[in-house]
């Protein structure tokens, strides 16, 4: 099958340092497949999301490679480049208490990413938003809507960034430790909807250190150490028969952890 | 929030009653005997005699704290005294004499408000450019230079050596804008680096990240993002450079011979002229404390974190 996003050498730089934060990470992921992305802390996990997403600050680092999505390179684009990220290719970030804007309302936050990418009116996009909510099993969502991020909690905060993804019926969802920060219950919560969005044929490209969401979502893995790709292989075969040394370091200490 | 409002104007009250009290008291303990200048204004050699009838005239001679309360409870009935030099009453001068000042502070506000935001918001987006330094350099030298040096210099630039402006010149917006720009340029060049450094912070913030994420424009970003969540800082050293600016601008107004209420403070302080010192102070008070609960009460507006 045709993969619907290709990262093809991607490699990125500090350019006050010239510290190389990422080399030459290659993958593809194909439609309704999950990815799963595994590796400690700093090993550039996030930073390849970033920069698939176009979200580096071209004045801070120096970009190499390709992402192709749909036949074209993102990172040769210009403004168009709004259109897919957000739209077609969607974040869910791992710390929601943080990710939203603490001086504008839910409703507002929820309306305005609506009507960025549909041409719909203020009404019709706060239709839309409220029964977003409602997919993710939230309660009295016209208080929510209406409510400053402070006011919530971060298990709710999830659900809403997932709600917001959901809208916007993406192609490919890129989810950032999103389950890092919360409580096992809205953790399982979460992991059904990505389930769920997997059934849908959505693509996921899942960043964790968490050998358990691996195993729970993933088609295919890829470890990351210090910037580089080290192994990567379809789920089955990390499991049973990993190849490189970390990646079997990675497995022991899953033990160690009481096999999550 | 009427609690809130309430509790703040109480609390203003005792500021008040603070200030006026300390006023009272640096009145009191300054050298100069004030029924004795007082008459030497109108009678060249006067006798100790008739100084002393000045004195228990006026009611110089009680102790300080019964003046205080005479003059508190006057004031609470809407009167401040005559004042011993100009012989007003002394709330009808500052009356005559604060839409003078208001003006070049008010104008003042404006160079603020119009030149602040804007360089620092490029400056904070084209951080470490060539621009970006040369303000550096610029508000420093802003921020240290003293503002009745400042307002000679521009005087002599812009009224000696090119004469657009008048040196002694009052009413027509033109005569507004030297000394109005002499008090905005301290002011601008410290609230400049400040909102510089705010969206700099806010500009990294995870909620940025994320709504670059979900595709908003980059001007949907700047202005509802990062420029609403750098505004509380500013809008509170804002306000309170207004009070600054109005109880500072005494020095202003006295280069530029500006008959503003800073002026005539300065008038009755060379003149021992309690009433309209102590009038004039609490007026001064009032605007400054006023500036604040207005800061607060706008910046609850903005961000519903800061909860009152």
């Amino acid at each position: 099958m045709k993969n619907v996003l290709e990262i093809k050498d991607l490699s990125l730089w500090v350019k006050k340092t010239g510290i190389q934060i990422l080399k030459n990470i290659s993958f593809g992921i194909e439609r309704g497949e999950v990815v799963g992305i595994i590796g400690e802390s700093g090993s550039g996990k996030s930073m390849t999301c970033m920069a698939i997403l176009q979200l580096l600050n071209k004045r801070i680092f120096n970009i190499n490679g390709n992402v192709i999505f749909n036949n074209s390179d993102l990172m040769k684009m210009g403004k168009e480049k709004l259109k897919i990220i957000g739209k077609d290719i969607s974040l869910v970030m791992q710390n929601p208490m943080t990710a939203f804007n603490p001086t504008l309302r839910i409703g507002t936050q929820i309306t305005e990413t609506i009507r960025v990418h549909n041409k719909m009116s203020g009404k019709q996009a706060y239709e839309m938003g409220i029964e977003a909510l409602e997919k993710v099993h939230l309660n009295r969502t016209k208080e929510l809507m209406h409510s400053y991020p402070h006011m919530l909690s971060g298990g709710m905060l999830q659900r809403i960034m997932l709600a917001i993804t959901l809208m916007l019926e993406p192609k490919i969802v890129i989810a950032d430790e999103a389950t890092t920060a919360l409580d096992v219950n809205t953790q399982a919560m979460v992991l059904e909807h990505f389930c769920q969005m997997k059934k849908n044929n959505i693509s996921l490209i899942v960043v964790t250190h968490d050998f358990g969401v691996i195993a729970k979502l993933a088609d295919y893995v890829i470890v990351m150490k210090d910037g580089e790709i080290v192994e990567q292989a379809n789920v089955f075969d990390i499991f049973d028969r990993p190849n490189h040394e970390y990646t079997k370091q990675l497995l022991d200490a899953r033990i160690l952890t009481g096999g999550r | 929030m009427i609690f809130y409002i309430g509790r703040r104007i109480l609390g203003l009250l005792i500021v008040l009653i603070g200030v006026t009290i300390l006023s009272f008291i640096f009145s009191s303990i300054s050298p100069v005997d004030p029924a004795q200048a007082y008459v030497m204004k109108n009678i060249p050699n006067p006798t100790q005699e008739q100084i002393e009838a000045v004195r228990e005239e006026l009611g110089l001679n009680l102790p300080i704290y019964e003046q205080y309360y005479n003059w508190l409870i006057n004031c609470l009935k809407g009167d401040f005294g005559k004042s011993l030099t100009t012989r007003n009453y002394v709330i009808e001068d500052i009356f005559k004499k604060l839409p003078a000042t208001l003006s070049i502070v008010g104008m003042a506000m404006l160079w603020i408000v119009l030149i602040t935001f804007p360089v620092a918001l490029i400056c904070a987006v084209k951080k470490d450019s060539a621009l970006d330094h040369a303000v550096r350099i610029v508000s420093i030298i802003g921020v240290s230079i003293p503002s009745f040096w400042l307002g000679f210099l521009l005087l002599l630039a812009f009224a000696v050596f090119i004469p657009i402006f008048v040196v002694v010149d009052f009413g027509s917006l033109r005569s507004l804008i030297l000394p109005s720009l002499t008090i905005a340029v301290p002011v601008i060049c410290s609230l400049t680096r400040m909102l510089r450094s705010t969206i700099l912070s806010n500009l990294n913030k995870d909620y940025v990240v994320y709504a670059k994420a979900r595709g908003l424009s980059n001007s949907t970003i700047m202005s509802k993002y990062v420029l609403r969540n750098s505004l509380p800082p500013v809008i509170t050293a804002l306000c309170q450079s207004f009070g600054y600016m109005i109880a500072g601008s005494a020095i202003v107004e006295n280069v530029f011979s500006w008959p503003g209420l800073g002026n005539h403070l300065i008038h009755a302080i060379f003149g021992r002229d309690l009433p309209t010192i102590n009038g004039a102070v609490l007026i001064l008070a009032v605007i400054f404390v006023i500036c604040n609960l207005l800061a607060d009460l706008v910046n609850n507006l903005i961000n519903p974190r800061i909860s009152i």
